[in-house]
């Protein structure tokens, strides 16, 4: 069941045309992680949905309602933003507590429902400091905390971890989900951070020049990302591009990257004769021994590792870079030099240059 | 170049009128070999910038000695150091432009002006100021700027390399590769170079060895890889590696056959003599106290594992996946570079392999063992 539902939705502040035709539709009960680069209008769009911001045109369906006109009061909608916003005058418990007091909740209903957020967010500990005895992280958990005792069918949250340090944001984005269905919300989530948005969205909406450039399962937008702004957004490091054209040879659709001939799937073949970026990722680049037909001659320059990956910097023989990583549990030893690199597609990335577009493969005249 | 530092012994106190004195630095000493690329890691306040300001000649040292290629530079002013340094407070010229500012560092020397231009270009090229080299400092970015003033240290002969969170601002695109340009200039032309980080990304990638610091104290000099497999400490244990490494509080019960690891309001795991060996038997000795370590990427799931635990999370990053289970209390981080499927709330098997295991003492926080060593 649909329980969001934003339709064709325009707006600009001036000149600056934020959102441009935007639609998106989230069910009852999904998180969906609003995913772009600052600027993009995320923001803006919580903001409309909340109904702090009244939109130039489109319109905004909460719960199969049309909410135009309606106040952010009388949406029903919970929220936590990135700066907090707590009441300074009152504790973490009171602060939390005026999310129902208006509510016309018993007051040993109010009392057991914030221990009981309290507790799960772990500031159980804490409820009778003020703000600013609180830690960034504290405040960021009361904040999120008064979002979620009212159980809110719908939840706004923006960026809520920002401002928390490494440690506890990782925690977070690992006991958010259970937290989160438990209550059984409907989710928008804003984040800046890919990571965060493939952790914790059922679907995640990449957000780019105010519209959505692709809304899927996180693991789908990364296998298979609708254009090369979507594709650079996920993966650390992000994916290397390589200009190509893919002709026809024997039969078979072939391109050259770094100077070596690679085959393609024959379901590319109404690829040949086109101008496109070939997208590799780093994970998909593996150094060989020997010298293999379909492998690339590369000179290794350096080996920076990176958290149970060592990320390689290769150059080929074109004088192009590329990334690689190496997963494993202990680092392979490498030295730099020449050598060769074999690449492991699992889909191959191929983007139009000049609309960005990813191709997609034809099996059977269907598009796959 | 490729001279070695020698800091011995050496102390910052920050004397602050009428209040209490800040020890910045307690009794650091460490080596750094000709040509290798040394990183200072720690949260704020840890002292890695003191002692990078120390070295630099920024600051004095209020006790010990540093010694650069043979000779003792801590009573030296910064410019006799023949140290080239790139960090915050350090500026770039104003009046100059940026390629003047870079050609500046190497006016000193003998160069020819054709030597100079090219070397210009090629540092340029490497962090990318190309098309900004003409401009001046205040009108370029703070991201810019950074490698502006990275560009004039790398261009200089210099013994040393003093560096300040050299990747610090940039987009993360670039910084992998610039990250990988920059190693290999080092590498290759072996530069003796220090940098300080708080980012154990930045650290891990570039050096080859990592000085992890926290309460002006060193708490261990060593590489990226012996720093996850072999930390000297419940702080190096919990503090490097992404997540870092699961810790448990356990009690130690013994048998003639066996050693029992019960985790405090959790379950128990058992180690055959022979499993676990006599040296990290003897490491134990008597404590009846111990604190257990796994890394995230060490945890053994399925086939074969003894105990089973609620699934809290499960994420998919795309080349990896982070699983979450509830154990005594808290959460068990398991990593993988295999996709892991496992619902919310379902319940998996897990296990600790006895080479997997970490053994702390929980009263100095020291290690004991790592997997079947002693430390």
């Amino acid at each position: 069941m649909v329980q969001i539902e934003i339709h064709n939705l325009y707006k600009s502040f001036k000149d600056n045309a934020v959102l441009r035709d935007l639609s998106l539709s989230v069910d009852k009960g999904e998180i969906v992680t609003v995913f772009g680069p600052s600027g993009t209008g995320k923001t803006v769009l919580l903001r409309l949905l909340a109904g702090i911001y009244a939109p130039d045109a489109g319109t905004i369906s909460l719960r199969g309602q049309d909410v135009a006109g309606a106040p952010p009061e009388q949406r029903g909608i919970g929220m936590a933003f990135q700066n907090f916003a707590l009441f300074p005058h009152m504790n973490a418990r009171d602060n939390i507590a005026s999310a129902l007091t208006a509510r016309k909740v018993g007051s040993g209903e109010i009392a057991r429902k914030v221990e009981a957020v309290a507790t799960l967010l772990k500031i159980d500990q804490v409820l009778d400091h003020s703000p600013r005895e609180l830690s960034n992280g504290q405040k960021q958990r009361t904040a999120l905390a008064r979002a979620l005792v009212a159980d809110p069918d719908i939840l706004l949250l923006d960026d809520p971890l920002r401002n928390v340090d490494a440690k506890l944001r990782y925690e977070m984005r690992l006991e958010l989900p259970a937290l989160l269905k438990r209550a059984g919300s409907t989710v928008l989530y804003i984040t800046q951070d890919f990571k965060e948005a493939m952790a914790l969205g059922d679907r995640v909406a990449v957000l780019l020049d105010g519209q959505i450039a692709q809304f899927d399962a996180p693991a789908r937008i990364y296998a298979e990302p609708a254009s090369i702004g979507v594709a650079q957004l996920f993966g650390d490091p992000t994916l290397n591009l390589v200009e190509v054209e893919p002709r026809m040879v024997d039969g078979t659709p072939e391109m050259l990257v770094g100077g070596a001939p690679i085959r393609l799937p024959a379901s590319y073949a109404a690829a040949s004769g086109g101008s496109y970026m070939l997208g590799l990722r780093p994970e998909c680049l593996h150094l060989i021994d020997g010298n293999a037909p379909g492998t690339i001659p590369i000179d290794l320059m350096a080996v920076t590792p990176l958290n149970e990956k060592s990320v390689l910097l290769l150059t080929t023989a074109d004088g192009r870079e590329l990334l690689a990583s190496e997963a494993g549990d202990r680092e392979i030893p490498r030295s730099t030099g020449p050598g060769r690199i074999a690449v492991d597609f699992d889909v191959v990335l191929l983007f139009d240059r000049s609309s960005g577009r990813r191709f997609v493969p034809i099996q059977n005249g269907v598009g796959i | 170049m490729s001279a070695s530092l020698s800091i011995r012994e050496i102390d910052k106190i920050y004397q602050r009128r009428g209040r209490m004195p800040v020890h910045a630095v307690r009794a650091l000493s460490m080596d750094v070999e000709p040509g290798e690329i040394v990183g200072l890691l720690g949260s704020s306040g840890c002292g890695k910038t003191s002692t990078l300001r120390m070295v630099a000649g920024f600051e004095d040292v209020s006790a010990g000695s540093i010694t650069l290629g043979g000779r003792r530079i801590d009573c030296l002013p910064p410019a006799a150091r023949n140290v080239a340094m790139a960090f915050e407070g350090y500026s770039l010229y104003p009046p100059l432009t940026v390629r003047e500012n870079i050609a500046f560092a190497l006016k000193r020397g003998r160069s020819s002006a054709s030597d100079i231009s090219k070397r210009v270009q090629e540092v340029a090229a490497l962090v990318e100021i190309e098309s900004i080299l003409d401009r001046y400092p205040n009108s370029i970015s703070g991201g810019q700027q950074q490698r502006a003033s990275l560009a004039r240290a790398l261009v200089r002969d210099a013994d040393l390399y003093v560096l300040d969170e050299p990747m610090g601002q940039l987009e993360p695109q670039l910084r992998a590769i610039l990250r990988g340009r920059l190693k290999h200039l080092l590498k290759d032309r072996a530069m003796t170079s220090i940098f300080v980080t708080h980012d154990q990304t930045e650290a891990n990638a570039l050096a080859d060895r990592i000085a992890v610091m926290e309460g002006g104290v060193l708490q261990q000099f060593a590489d990226q890889r012996n720093l996850k497999e072999t930390p000297a400490n419940l702080f190096v244990a919990t503090f490097i590696g992404e997540p870092p490494m699961n810790v448990f509080d356990a009690s130690v019960a013994r048998t003639n056959e066996q050693t029992t690891f019960n985790l405090d309001n959790g379950p128990s795991f058992s180690f055959g003599n022979n499993d676990l060996g006599p040296e990290v038997r003897e490491a134990i000795g008597n404590r009846r106290k111990v604190v257990i370590g796994v890394r995230p990427h060490r945890v053994a799931l399925g086939n074969g594992s003894s105990e089973c635990a609620r699934v809290v999370s499960n994420q998919w990053l795309g080349d990896q996946s982070h699983l979450a289970i509830a154990v005594a209390g808290k959460l068990l981080v398991a990593v993988s570079h295999v996709r892991i499927h496992a619902a919310i709330g379902e319940t998996v098997t897990y296990g600790l392999r006895a080479r997997d295991l970490h053994i702390f003492d929980p009263e100095t926080t020291i290690a004991l063992s790592h997997g079947t060593r002693a430390a």
